[in-house]
């Protein structure tokens, strides 16, 4: 692949640092692999409101990327849900090129979430990855008061933890990583928080081969 | 003095926000005014946390408004604090009755500003009007077109300002998001390097208690022509100060920055953009594509607007055949009823024995970044021009004519 969109959909401020978790440490890997590579955050999507979708890009390139400056991905090869509702009610799907991946954290089968996808002919490839179970994901439930003061509307910069992908992104990651090549999993593994979600995620993937036709 | 070899250089991955932020640590800047607008806000984001962490000692006061923040900056510079604050969009507007009176006091306060839009359309994106239309105020003004160089022009316009010579404010102005919010690499300097380059700020007078002056007192009519003509030659005084401060810069940090215009790809151009700020960036790549073709064009970016370089943008321009101005600002009713840029290169541009064609373009507007295409459109009207011999109109409107 000479040039890579990725896309990831998140929910405002709560679910915030996950997506840019995924946008940033794919990026530095590919940069760190000797690619050109940018993540951002969608600028008009900022400042965000709780629960409100959200836009993170990645660009990975062989070449120098000179479309740097525009602030929205065109052509996202590849899509992430990083809330399983999220898969239906707009389209996410918009301007992918035959032959994308489109990873989705749910519980459910990509059998069973598949009716809900728009566009879904253009998909060469549907994963589905529980990554709220494979990261013990306990906060949204138990931890909110903490969630509350560590999440805020302040693009990342008053986040306390530091660290990247100690949740959910963990296993979404590797969803990504392993199913598209965009990175070598040996580049993103030291950069993880949660290295044991990130291992299980690859072993508990559930991938549906598609056969894209053009849109 | 370090050479650049002894120097400990590190490099970092950070966006023009935080490349802002982290000149005003290097800074030592003493009182920080903020109060928050997308997308400057960053700037202060991280500015709040180095304070938190103890990274940088100064005051962090919480304005109520922007007119506070420059009022606070305003006597905060007269007690003799080197003194950093910020702005982007309306919050621009709303403090523009400071503007004159910290240049008339001839405080050097830092104000880094984000281009917003203004309202209509209020959007995120960035327009220059915002800045631009307060350039008249006596601060000094230019734009940077990544991360480093608003890094870098931070640190000398607060060199610049504090001369002795200058003691004029200064507005260290980014494009939002184009370089507000992208993010590249930017080698962070010694601090030593920065003791070298920029002394502890010293006010020749301060408010001071034990040595009691008056600082903007209501003067009488006679004794305001005396006081503007010393305001104007303290900005014409500041050209020399400029260059000087660039070239030792350049000795210190080993970056080069022409004060004045970046000229890219321009030896053998016939037509070349004039423009300021981040869309310099796709431009480039555009001219690369075009001069692949055979077209002979290139760019000439402004870097400073205030004080205006006339006779080098004079020398500049008279080069070329055609001069397309993209002016990223709105100038409604303006010379070319397009945007101010136009008016400035063309005054310039008057007492030139060879004229070139000056074309304005209005793109990027509202925030949208200017892709490939419309560079390439816009070299196109630019050549018919020239083939023609004379312009078709002054002011295209990009994307919106065949």
């Amino acid at each position: 692949m000479a040039y890579t969109e990725l896309t990831v959909w998140t929910r405002g401020i709560i679910m915030d640092k996950e997506g840019r978790d995924i946008v940033n440490s794919i990026s530095a890997s590919a940069r760190l692999e000797g690619k050109y590579a940018q993540a951002m955050e969608n600028y008009v999507d900022n400042p965000d409101r709780t629960n409100c979708p959200t836009r993170k890009y990645c660009r990975v390139s062989d070449t120098v990327i000179e479309n740097e400056l525009t602030y929205e991905n065109e052509k996202p090869n590849i899509i992430v849900l990083v809330e399983g509702t999220m898969v239906k009610g707009w389209d996410y799907m918009r301007g992918m090129p035959p032959g994308g991946t489109l990873v989705i954290n749910t519980h459910y089968t990509p059998e069973y979430i598949l009716r809900f996808v728009p566009g879904a002919e253009r998909l060469a490839q549907l994963v589905c990855v529980d990554a709220a179970k494979i990261a013990d994901h306990k906060w949204l439930y138990y931890r909110l008061g903490e969630l509350g003061l560590d999440r805020l509307s302040t693009e990342g910069a008053a986040e306390r933890n530091k660290s990247i992908a100690p949740d959910i992104a963990a296993p979404l990651i590797a969803a990504v990583v392993k199913t598209t090549g965009i990175v070598k999993l040996a580049t993103i593994e030291p950069m993880i928080a949660n290295k044991h979600a990130f291992k299980l995620a690859l072993e508990e993937l559930h991938i549906m081969p598609l056969h894209p036709v053009a849109a | 003095m370090a050479t650049a070899t002894e120097v400990k250089k590190r490099t970092v991955r950070i966006n023009g926000c935080v490349a802002s932020a982290q000149a005003a640590k290097y800074a030592d800047v003493d009182v920080i005014a903020a109060y928050p607008i997308r997308p400057y806000t960053a700037t202060m984001m991280a500015l709040a946390q180095m304070v938190a962490n103890g990274e940088l000692d100064a005051e962090y006061i919480v304005a109520d408004s922007e007119h506070s923040q420059l009022s606070i900056s305003h006597g905060a510079s007269s007690s003799g604090a080197r003194v950093f604050t910020g702005s982007s969009g309306v919050g621009v507007q709303f403090a523009y009755e400071l503007y004159s009176p910290i240049s008339g006091s001839r405080m050097p306060v830092q104000m880094m500003i984000a281009d917003r839009t203004l309202d209509p359309p209020g959007d995120f994106g960035s327009e220059h009007t915002d800045a631009l239309s307060t350039r008249d105020m006596g601060w000094l003004m230019g734009w940077a077109c990544d991360a480093q160089e608003a890094f870098d022009n931070h640190l000398m316009a607060y060199r610049i300002g504090e001369d002795p010579r200058v003691l004029l404010p200064q507005m260290v102005c980014q494009d939002g998001f184009f370089v507000s919010h992208i993010t590249s690499d930017v080698e962070l300097p010694d601090s030593g390097q920065v003791k070298e380059f920029l002394p502890p700020y010293k006010h020749p007078y301060p408010l001071d208690p034990r040595h009691p002056v008056s600082h903007g007192p209501q003067i009488m009519p006679e004794q305001g022509p005396p006081l503007q003509l010393e305001r104007a030659r303290a900005m014409e005084g500041a050209v020399a100060v400029i260059e000087e401060v660039h070239d030792e810069f350049a000795k210190i940090f080993g970056r080069r920055y022409d004060p004045w215009v970046e000229e890219y790809m321009t030896d053998d151009a016939d037509v070349v953009f004039f423009l300021q700020g981040g869309h310099a960036v796709t431009a480039r790549f555009a001219i690369k594509h075009m001069r692949d073709n055979g077209l002979k064009v290139g760019m000439v970016r402004l870097r400073t607007i205030r004080p205006y370089p006339t006779d080098r943008v004079n020398e500049v321009l008279s080069k070329f055949k055609v001069v397309g101005v993209i002016e990223t600002n709105m100038g409604l009713g303006s010379v070319s009823s397009g945007g101010v840029l136009y008016g400035e290169v063309c005054a310039a541009l008057y007492e030139s024995q060879h004229k070139p064609l000056v074309l304005s373009f209005m793109a990027g507007m509202g925030g949208e970044a200017i892709v490939l295409d419309e560079f390439y459109w816009m070299a196109k009207k630019m050549t018919e021009a020239q083939k023609r011999g004379k312009i078709e109109k002054r002011t295209h409107w990009v994307g919106f004519e065949e």
